[in-house]
């Protein structure tokens, strides 16, 4: 997909004001949180169930390199073969290069965040293959060539409207309906034929098992499971930082994982691939590919102050909390991960010099860090891609803060260490600032500062600063008076 | 490509700074269900679970009575053909000269020499699909399908409705005794195996919630005490 980090602003002054947007805002992360909340409740100890999930993650991001050979030593012992990639391109290539050596004309694709981010389904499509997403919303944003709007739903916000319109024009539907399950249904039907037809099955991976070599896949609609069924080679995009030692570390990173996106405490279908399918059966791929994907993970992985965000297991409980989210929505992220999740993972994948606006627009609420079952302190992290943008780093291409902004802070820095100096600063100040009063309000100023009265209203200061008001109550005091 | 690939990317995380200083320590796994192993309480909770992902729980007594609700939802729901799978649950029960005598044809994997004409066949005839289940999970309302040749992976998924029988001694409280079975015994791991929740569900076109997105529309278990 094209990458769009560098229009977030402009797509932030569209979404503020588009209907459809606000609508959804308006309850969808609020009804998912609330979900989350309630279906976490019901555990016996569900504090203890989520610092569990941490500690996995945490153990597994520190054995990772030993975890994915014993991963690749298992699921090559049942039959998948395993291929490594440096990054997105020798990831396409292989997968393309597949699918002309086997003579395929028809994909059919599963939900996965990692193969928007490789941009496959355009690869594919250049190399004259038919590729179909098959995840309703997925299907839906393909056929208007939307960006995902929320990892959970990628087009809750588009209206039956315009999927009425486009599935007409697209995708067989003869009786035009506004009832959105009339319109599931068309899909349903158009998309069973891709599926009975299909001779590749491209899916990610949730999670990867060390000690058995299993790959696994959770969904509600069975879209992953007819991939993973009907065609006789069968792609799994293995994101490396994925994989967990144990089965059971898996089941646990499983339900916490759906407790966490949608509320459920299982998804309708959790399937598990350990090699292709054996001698005999009747369905299932005869091939499996899993394609071990790096595309700047290692590069994250090596710097101790970002390798936390490899625990990320793209659940979306930050999106949910996020206050920049809940008014904004997920185009402006202009990427395949948006919120809080998008603002740590982005800058890693694409560079600071790209991503600016996206670790800019954070409040440092730090609603997303209690909400994270992986254990990630996005603030933090936030804060570090700040200082490495305004200091200048070759690795995480940060380009440095400009002179002028450079002076600025160095004579900030200065003056708030010195009592004198900041004193006179703020006397100067207040009444610099005094100038633009207007019945009480400051409501704008000139220069620099006019940016940050755009959305707010300062009040009028008073004309003595709370040191000289404070010396006088002191001596009032002393005097033995009331002040 | 792949083994330049696999030595670059492997030794950039061995050689990372600041590893190695010993792992963190683990908690172990809390409890994810507060109920004991009680059978008539596994399978309640069972119940109310599956009921509340929109699947429908009936208990019957004995294979007679198995065939009775069978043939009951068979009318229900217009089947007239189905394939039933082969697996520890079905393969005893010999259900298709039963269904035979009722006028449904019941196929099973050991009909199909050739997977063409097998995805042919739930594809395109198939009015239901017919399981037994390894496990039924009692804290989240799951069934669990290891699959085979017998238990095909398409039974479960390409018809509308999918039926499946269990035994109530298959009902498990929750995930441990599946993961022992089926990935930590000496036997040989299912090349896939699949967890059920409910029917296939979406809501992806303005938050409105159905069943029958891409698999079946209807999930009905049917718990036997004998079999």
């Amino acid at each position: 997909m094209d990458i769009k980090t560098d229009r977030f602003r402009e797509t932030v002054r569209k979404e503020l004001v588009n209907p459809e947007t606000q609508k959804f805002l308006g309850f969808f992360p609020l009804v998912l949180s609330a979900m989350r909340s309630a279906t976490l409740a019901g555990l016996p100890d569900s504090e203890a169930a989520l610092a569990s999930a941490a500690a996995i993650r945490a153990e597994a991001v520190e054995r990772l390199p030993e975890l994915l050979e014993e991963f690749e030593r298992n699921a090559t012992a049942a039959g998948a073969r395993v291929v490594w990639a440096r990054d997105s391109e020798e990831a396409n290539r292989y997968i393309c290069d597949l699918a002309r050596e086997k003579k395929v004309a028809c994909v059919t694709k599963g939900k996965s965040m990692v193969t928007e981010e490789m941009g496959l389904r355009e690869e594919l499509e250049k190399a004259g293959i038919e590729v179909w997403e098959t995840d309703l919303g997925e299907f839906i944003t393909q056929l208007l060539d939307l960006p995902p709007f929320h990892i959970i739903g990628p087009a809750i916000n588009v209206p039956v409207e315009t999927i009425r319109d486009i599935f007409h024009e697209k995708a067989g539907l003869e009786e035009p309906t506004n009832d959105p399950v009339q319109l599931g249904y068309a899909a349903r039907k158009f998309l069973r034929e891709k599926f009975y037809r299909a001779e590749m099955g491209v899916t990610g991976v949730n999670i990867a098992v060390a000690s058995t070599g299993t790959v696994i896949n959770v969904e509600n609609e069975g879209n992953i499971r007819h991939c993973k069924s009907g065609p006789r080679i069968q792609v799994s995009v293995l994101s490396l930082e994925k994989v967990v030692p144990t089965m059971r570390d898996a089941f646990h990173m499983l339900r916490v994982l759906c407790m966490c996106a949608t509320g459920q405490s299982l998804g309708t279908y959790a399937s598990f691939d350990t090699g292709p399918r054996k001698a005999g059966e009747l369905d299932g791929p005869e091939e499996l590919h899993i394609v071990l994907l790096d595309n700047g993970r290692s590069a994250a992985y090596r710097n101790p102050k970002t390798r936390d965000a490899l625990k990320c297991i793209r659940c979306a409980a930050c999106l949910s909390v996020c206050p920049v989210y809940g008014k904004i929505g997920g185009y402006p992220y202009g990427w395949a991960y948006s919120g809080p999740m998008g603002q740590v993972v982005n800058p890693l994948l694409l560079g600071l010099d790209r991503t600016e606006d996206l670790y800019g627009a954070c409040t440092l609420c730090q609603r997303c860090k209690a909400a994270c079952p992986a254990g990630i302190d996005h603030p933090r992290m936030i804060l570090y891609y700040r200082s490495r943008q305004a200091e200048g780093d070759s690795e995480l291409k940060g380009k440095g803060a400009p002179w002028s902004g450079k002076a600025l802070h160095r004579f900030y820095s200065a003056a708030v260490r010195n009592p004198a100096l900041w004193k006179a600063m703020a006397k100067g100040l207040r009444w610099a600032a005094n100038r633009y009063e207007k019945d009480g309000k400051i409501s704008k100023a000139p220069g620099p500062a006019e940016g940050w009265f755009r959305s707010r209203d300062l009040p009028r200061f008073p004309d003595r600063t709370f040191h000289d008001r404070w010396k006088e109550i002191e001596k009032t005091l002393e005097r033995g008076e009331k002040p | 490509m792949s083994a330049d690939a696999r030595e670059w990317i492997l030794s950039r995380l061995r050689s990372a700074p600041g590893r190695g200083q010993g792992l963190p320590q683990r908690p172990p796994l809390p409890p994810l269900s507060a109920f004991g192993s009680e059978r008539a309480l596994l399978v309640d909770t069972f119940r109310q679970k599956l009921e509340g992902v929109k699947g429908e729980f009936h208990q019957v007594e004995d294979r007679r009575a198995l065939c009775a609700k069978l043939e009951e939802l068979f009318k229900a729901n217009g089947v007239r053909r189905a394939v039933a799978a082969a697996d520890s649950v079905l393969a005893p029960l010999d259900l298709a000269r039963w269904a035979a005598g009722i006028g449904v044809e019941l196929r099973t994997p050991a009909d199909f020499t050739d997977p063409a004409a097998f995805k042919e066949a739930l594809f395109r005839e198939a009015d239901a699909g017919l399981t037994g289940a390894n496990f039924l999970m009692a804290s989240t309302g799951t069934l669990v399908l290891a699959h085979d040749r017998g238990q095909a992976r398409l039974i479960s998924l390409a018809p509308i409705l999918h039926i499946a029988v269990a035994p109530a001694d298959r009902v498990v409280a929750d995930y441990e005794p599946v993961v022992a079975a089926l990935y930590e015994s000496s036997g040989s791991i299912p090349s896939q195996t699949t967890f059920i929740t409910g029917p296939s569900s979406t809501a992806d076109i303005q938050a409105t919630p159905f069943t029958g997105m891409h698999g079946p529309r209807r999930l009905v278990v049917i718990v036997a005490a004998r079999l």
